[in-house]
């Protein structure tokens, strides 16, 4: 005669043998992490999420003109507090998008779109909430953000160098993630969206995430570029939950990549046989 | 047979090519080319979705064009599947035309023969 109730369960489990038991460890370690992170009282970030803020990705939509401009459209551009060297070079990168040649780094798959384009990228996020560090997973690129809150403070000169994501070390205060990351790769390598905002590997950005009344998970930034900037930044972005028992999947760029960018920035377009389907093809 | 060549709005289909992983400024957003088709193959692949069709010319020609989709991953999430295309499909498909004139396009919509819509076809 079995017995009720959970001794049932786990007289079950003793019974079920090696193998069911190893089946069941990464639920018992999921229960283990979420019973820990409610004990700390921290947020349920948990599920599948997707940017609120859309026009192709601009990443400080609240700036941009025309308003409803998408990055990588000729004539649309947000408006940053930028210096006047900093402001020709995305003038620049204004005048490829006009041409159709800005080269997008992460259309050549497998370069990060890095911090804090990552906040504002298409497909879908998970946020996984620990203790001692929080993930931000992007399905689009992918890309893996860490943020510790374990205590520790940024490395030291010497033992830091530019990344796509930086390093980013903070805390919890309440319900809020406060964080900042410092040591991102700047213009070397990244844009900000399509539109060909860049910022300097100087950039500093102090972040807060937290949910909103109305359940929107919400990141305010606050961006300082000794370089690129003449006073602070604020950008805001929101991210919406997909319902419940939404996926996220594999993106694997390289898969099938049909749209090889050339020397000169153009995107071309490859046949099903893996030839150029583009009757012109521009030079420098 | 080549249909139509349409000019619709620029934000009929906006957003269908801006969550592209690349630029989209080889295509031609001021214009919707419209086409009756037969599909040959579709890619249900990273970075983007491909519909291969194959379209009877003005002069009676048979011309292979590629179609460039989205991600498979926000399609699915949009009600498509692996098999939303089978090869011998029969189709209108309407597509943003490149600016050079080659065969391939950005998808915007689809038609099947048994009135199933998938993307934009208003």
């Amino acid at each position: 005669m079995r017995p009720s109730g959970g001794s049932w369960g786990i007289i079950s489990v003793i019974e079920a043998g090696p193998v069911v038991q190893m089946r069941l460890i990464p639920i018992f370690l999921f229960l283990a992490c979420t019973s820990l992170v409610e004990a700390q009282g921290l947020p349920d970030w948990t599920g599948v999420w997707q940017r609120v803020e859309g026009n192709g990705g601009m990443f400080d939509v609240s700036t941009t003109t025309p308003p409803d401009g998408f990055a990588g459209t000729p004539g649309a551009r947000q408006h940053p507090p930028l210096t006047e060297a900093w402001e020709a070079k995305y003038q620049a990168n204004l005048a490829l998008v006009a041409a159709g040649r800005l080269a997008d780094p992460i259309s050549r798959c497998g370069t990060p779109a890095g911090f804090p384009r990552l906040l504002a990228l298409p497909d879908v996020y998970e946020f996984i909430v620990r203790p001692e560090q929080t993930w931000i997973l992007t399905e689009n690129g992918p890309n893996i953000m860490r943020i510790y809150t374990d205590g520790r403070k940024h490395p030291p000169p010497g033992e830091i160098w530019p990344t796509f994501t930086g390093d980013s070390v903070g805390r919890w205060l309440g319900d809020t993630l406060e964080f900042t990351t410092i040591g991102m790769i700047g213009a070397e390598q990244t844009v900000l969206d399509r539109s060909g905002m860049v910022l300097s590997h100087e950039a500093r950005i102090a972040t807060r995430m937290y949910l909103t009344d109305d359940g929107l998970l919400r990141a305010e930034l606050t961006i300082e570029d000794r370089l690129a900037l003449t006073e602070p930044w604020h950008v805001v972005r929101h991210f919406s939950r997909l319902p419940e028992g939404s996926r996220a999947y594999d993106y694997a760029c390289a898969e099938n990549n049909r749209n090889p960018i050339t020397d000169a920035g153009q995107t071309l377009t490859l046949d099903v046989e893996g030839k150029v389907i583009d009757k012109v093809i521009q030079h420098d | 047979m080549i249909k139509a060549l349409l000019s619709l709005t620029l934000g009929l289909a906006m957003s269908a090519v801006s969550h592209a992983h690349h630029s989209s400024a080889m295509f031609d957003k001021s214009k919707v080319m419209e086409v009756t088709a037969t599909v040959t193959e579709f890619q249900w692949t990273n970075p983007h979705v491909w519909i291969e069709i194959t379209v009877t010319s003005d002069d009676g020609a048979e011309e292979a064009w590629s179609i460039e989709g989205l991600g498979p991953n926000g399609l699915f999430r949009n009600g498509w599947r692996p098999d939303s295309f089978k090869a011998g499909d029969r189709i209108e498909i309407r597509f943003y035309p490149m600016h050079d004139g080659s065969n391939a396009g950005g998808f915007v919509g689809a038609r099947f023969s048994d009135g199933r819509v998938l993307g934009s076809w208003n």
